[in-house]
């Protein structure tokens, strides 16, 4: 099954539009209107009756108070059915820190007139997964869970609710400057290497249903998509199909030659696309 | 030479934060937030878990209609992003919405006659009543459960440990404000500090 619309970043920036919304739409509701069947973020979400917890704060809140809820374990089977079928997909197609780099690039874009910025800085990817188990002992050792305070996508929405609700910002808002400033050594440079939502994704994603898969005997190897790929992955090397990829579209966008497309397939299938792929071999997917 | 050098000013930076008499901030970010008239909402469970239960979702503050809920900001250390009440400002109503959506059970599921969010507790040498200066008894008036969480004795205003909820709307009533912002009724959130029983 192929699946191939116009424009995958058209329909990106719409549905990051949406989610960025979202976060505006329940504190207005809530403050002005008396509205409550919409409350939260991305931390939590609480739209009437259905509720969705972030499984990285879910699971930092059963380990520090070793006490199970199950609403709220029922919370977190949403985030994590969606990250097991089609991946990191939060992280490039509803966070708020991607909307918010989308938009800065769009500006720069526009700005300076250069397509792309240079990686400045490119460090190990296994550094996602320290930075994942760092955070979690961290959460263990000072009995308080770091990352629900300082989760760039939460802050967002806490800095607005702040605004609805007290015209006032909050000083953690720093952190936002500081993860949006790092896209200037490295694009994404934060959800590539330090942010341990999206290791977790990653990882809850391992598996998913959702590739792009890399059709060999069409592809050019014009290297287009390896230089638009928002990760700095190299999709005509099959990296697509690595733990890192977020499913963001970009390079199915950009291949001209329609190589690259979306394919739900089954782990048999995906399996035997790993062994025929040749190239893997010269870089293979990393498996954690 | 350099690394000789580098070396020994590592080295004496380091003994210097390790030998700084306790970092003047540092201590303040490991210590609770409740206090006096310092609050967690309806059904908080013990201050001894709360900072690692909650998941600063903010979704208590958005659905109280009173705006008695207020979050902490990075200041407040470990407990950045926690739910807090100022009794004295705006105190809880007990309209008990905030306890139906939190997702983590850090507000636990009670009735407005289960909350505790902490004790009344009249300064009986501030208060006009206790006094004698005047008859005052807008603690009293005010009261959710008057008649069983305050009683007057000849007028006087009594708190009855086993029906107070520590709400503080009797500390927003009172009409007495000393130097520091307290009032001759304080809440004193006594029930935070309970201990949690491991399984």
């Amino acid at each position: 099954m192929e699946i191939r619309p116009r424009s995958f970043h058209a329909r990106r920036l719409w549905v990051l539009s949406a989610a960025f919304l979202l976060l505006l739409l329940g504190p207005l509701a809530n403050y002005y209107f008396q509205i409550n069947w919409l409350q939260g973020w991305y931390q939590s979400l609480g739209i009437g009756n259905f509720w969705v917890v972030s499984p990285l704060e879910g699971l930092e809140s059963i380990l520090v108070a070793r006490q199970l809820y199950l609403p709220a374990l029922i919370a977190m089977l949403v985030p994590i059915v969606l990250a097991l079928l089609l991946g990191s997909v939060f992280c490039s197609w509803i966070c708020p820190i991607s909307f918010f780099s989308e938009i800065l690039d769009g500006l720069r874009r526009w700005l300076s007139g250069r397509e792309w910025l240079q990686d400045r800085l490119l460090l190990s990817r296994r550094i996602l997964w320290y930075a994942l188990i760092g955070e979690l002992l961290l959460t263990m050792i000072l009995g308080g869970p770091i990352f629900v305070f300082v989760s760039p996508p939460g802050l967002v929405g806490r800095e607005l609710m702040t605004l609805i609700f007290f015209h006032t910002l909050a000083l953690e808002g720093v952190i936002l400057l500081l993860v949006l400033g790092m896209n200037l050594i490295t694009r994404r440079f934060y959800c590539r290497y330090f942010c341990p939502l999206g290791a977790t994704l990653n990882l809850i994603g391992s598996r998913r249903k959702l590739v792009v898969n890399l059709d060999l005997e069409q592809c050019t190897a014009c290297g287009l998509c390896d230089r638009r790929c928002p990760l700095g992955l190299s999709p005509a090397s099959g990296m697509t199909t690595s733990l890192y990829c977020w499913n963001c579209g970009e390079c199915v966008d950009v291949c001209k030659s329609q190589a690259l497309t979306f394919q739900w397939c089954q782990r048999s299938e995906r399996k035997q696309k790993e062994k025929n792929s040749w190239r893997d071999e010269l870089e293979p997917p990393e498996q954690f | 030479m350099k690394r000789r050098e580098f070396l020994k000013k590592a080295g004496a930076t380091i003994s210097m934060i390790a030998a700084l008499p306790e970092i003047s901030f540092g201590k303040g970010l490991l210590k609770s937030p409740v206090t006096t008239n310092r609050l967690r909402p309806p059904g908080a469970v013990p201050e001894e878990i709360f900072a690692g239960k909650c998941i600063r979702c903010g979704r208590c503050v958005e659905v109280c209609p009173y705006r008695s809920i207020r979050l902490l900001d990075i200041r407040a250390g470990l407990f950045t992003g926690t739910p807090i009440i100022a009794a004295e400002a705006i105190p809880c109503y007990l309209c008990m919405k905030c306890v139906l959506i939190c997702p983590t059970g850090t507000l636990r599921k009670i009735s407005q006659e289960q909350t505790r969010m902490g004790l009344a507790v009249v300064n009986r040498h501030r208060c006009y009543t206790w006094l004698g200066s005047t008859i005052c008894r807008t603690c009293f008036d005010v009261c959710p459960f008057k008649g069983k969480a305050i009683i007057l004795d000849e007028l006087r205003p009594i708190i009855v440990n086993d029906h107070c909820t520590g709400c503080g709307i009797c500390t927003h009533a009172c009409p007495i404000t000393a130097e520091d912002g307290s009032k001759a009724i304080n809440i004193e959130p006594i029930y935070a500090q309970e201990t949690v029983p491991w399984k």
